[in-house]
């Protein structure tokens, strides 16, 4: 209903006496619960939340989709361009980096960087902390998470293989990458 | 003055240049403390407009007769400094288009511009929630497309400021109201044009959270007693809540078209 529209510091109005779990959107002060963003507060699950439509940083445990942009023998530069399914605005991305010890679950000393990211590559991964000043850390270790979209050398877009390796269509050659499982699988 | 010669983006005017003369100079005053059109205690009309500027997060324009402000916000975004800081940064940044004033300004950015930033930084930094955005900035330009007043200015500069952040889904404690007041005489004249604050002995501007019943800043010039001052904050803060319900409509029916 239009006339539920909350605005920042107006009080929402609980129909039952305990307070109950707030998600993005709300705030307690002094025993009030109030909105601090301009929408419907709508019950998810038992978190009351106003949800946010507008892009968002990154925080802890959020899925990102970023491009590799740097390669160093101990991490990878990532920026990051979108954060929980929502597209962050041209030129305001954020900067992540993958470490060595973050790419994979198993074998995580005998990581290649060069054989897990390459220049160029979409990459699906979970941020684990807020890093340092520059960028987020961003760990890809787990079966759906990695290089989504990878272009060849050859210039065709490559399908995934196996979770290490991708081929190139054209040329057929494989080429070495830590691939995420596809979600149609 | 030497630097407008090095302006190498515009086609430089002469270096200086005066208005045209006018006979009448002396009947200005006069007209000023018999001809103010509205009641001490009224301010202009507002009109406030979100979402004006599409390419920014948010953005409002705000126009109160002769005072024309146009806000845009961006953020948050990554801050490009080497210091790591757990709360997000504002960062407020004024301009004056050259044709604002009655005299042209030139188009740099001097200290006038730097002052008003601060008091509109200081007027909305309580009311966001930056711990919500470490390591990020949020950005506010405002342009000034026509000046009346300087305390006009910051207090719809801030009210296009709260506005604009609304606007833009930041996380905000309670929306920022902000009125200025004049002592003409011993009488307090609310919402002064530049002339009015010319003619005034002293000024004050209030801006608070009317939904959390606190105020954020205020900033008082000029010369006034204790009590007279006190007297217009309260009268900037009564009229504070009327204008917080005019932001809230305009917010709300922002949203309702969208």
């Amino acid at each position: 209903m239009a006339s539920d529209i909350l605005l920042p510091g107006q009080p929402a109005s609980l129909s039952r006496g305990p307070v109950p779990k707030l998600g993005g959107g709300l705030y307690l002060k002094d025993g009030q619960v109030r909105a601090s963003l301009v929408g419907v507060a709508h019950y998810e699950g038992s978190t009351l939340a106003i949800s946010r439509v507008r892009s968002h940083p990154p925080a802890e445990n959020s899925v990102v989709l970023g491009t590799v942009t740097r390669l160093s023998p101990l991490q990878a530069m990532v920026s990051i361009s979108v954060v929980d399914g929502v597209p962050l605005p041209a030129g305001e991305e954020f900067n992540g980096v993958i470490r060595t010890q973050d790419v994979r679950a198993t074998e995580k000393d005998k990581v290649k960087i060069s054989d897990c990211f390459r220049g160029g590559d979409v990459v699906k991964g979970v941020v684990i902390s807020l890093g340092d000043a520059r960028s987020y850390y961003i760990t890809t270790a787990r079966n759906d998470l990695g290089v989504i979209f990878a272009t060849s050398e050859a210039g065709a877009s490559m399908d995934p293989v196996s979770w290490q390796e991708m081929r190139c269509p054209k040329t057929g050659r494989i080429e070495k990458r830590k691939c995420a499982k596809p979600e149609t699988l | 003055m030497a630097q407008s010669v090095n302006d190498r983006r515009r086609i430089n005017g002469p270096e200086e240049s005066f208005p045209p003369v006018f006979d009448d100079e002396d009947d200005d005053e006069f007209k000023l403390k018999t001809q103010r059109k509205r009641g001490p205690g009224d301010i202009r009309p507002i009109f406030l407009q979100p979402g004006l500027i599409s390419q920014a997060n948010g953005s409002a324009y705000i126009e109160t007769e002769k005072t024309k402000i146009a806000c845009a916000v961006y953020g948050p975004r990554q801050s490009k400094t080497t210091t790591y800081s757990e709360k997000g940064r504002l960062n407020v940044e004024v301009k004056f288009a050259p044709f604002s004033c009655t005299r042209r300004r030139a188009p740099m950015r001097d200290a006038e511009d730097r002052s008003i930033g601060v008091s509109i930084h200081q007027a909305i930094v309580s009311s966001i929630r930056l711990e919500l955005f470490p390591k990020s900035t949020i950005d506010v330009f405002i342009t000034i497309i026509e000046n009346d007043g300087i305390e006009g200015c910051i207090a719809s500069g801030s009210l296009a400021a709260s506005t604009a952040l609304a606007d833009a889904g930041i996380e905000m404690l309670g929306l920022v109201a902000s009125c200025s007041a004049a002592i003409v005489g011993d009488g307090i004249q609310l919402d002064p044009t530049e002339a009015e604050a010319r003619a005034s002995s002293g000024t004050v501007i209030l801006a608070c959270m009317p939904a959390l019943d606190s105020i954020t800043s205020i900033w008082q010039s000029g010369q006034m007693s204790a009590d007279l001052s006190l007297k217009c904050m309260e009268q900037c803060y009564e009229r504070c809540n009327d204008i917080h319900s005019i932001v809230a409509q305009s917010l709300l029916e922002h949203r309702k078209t969208d």
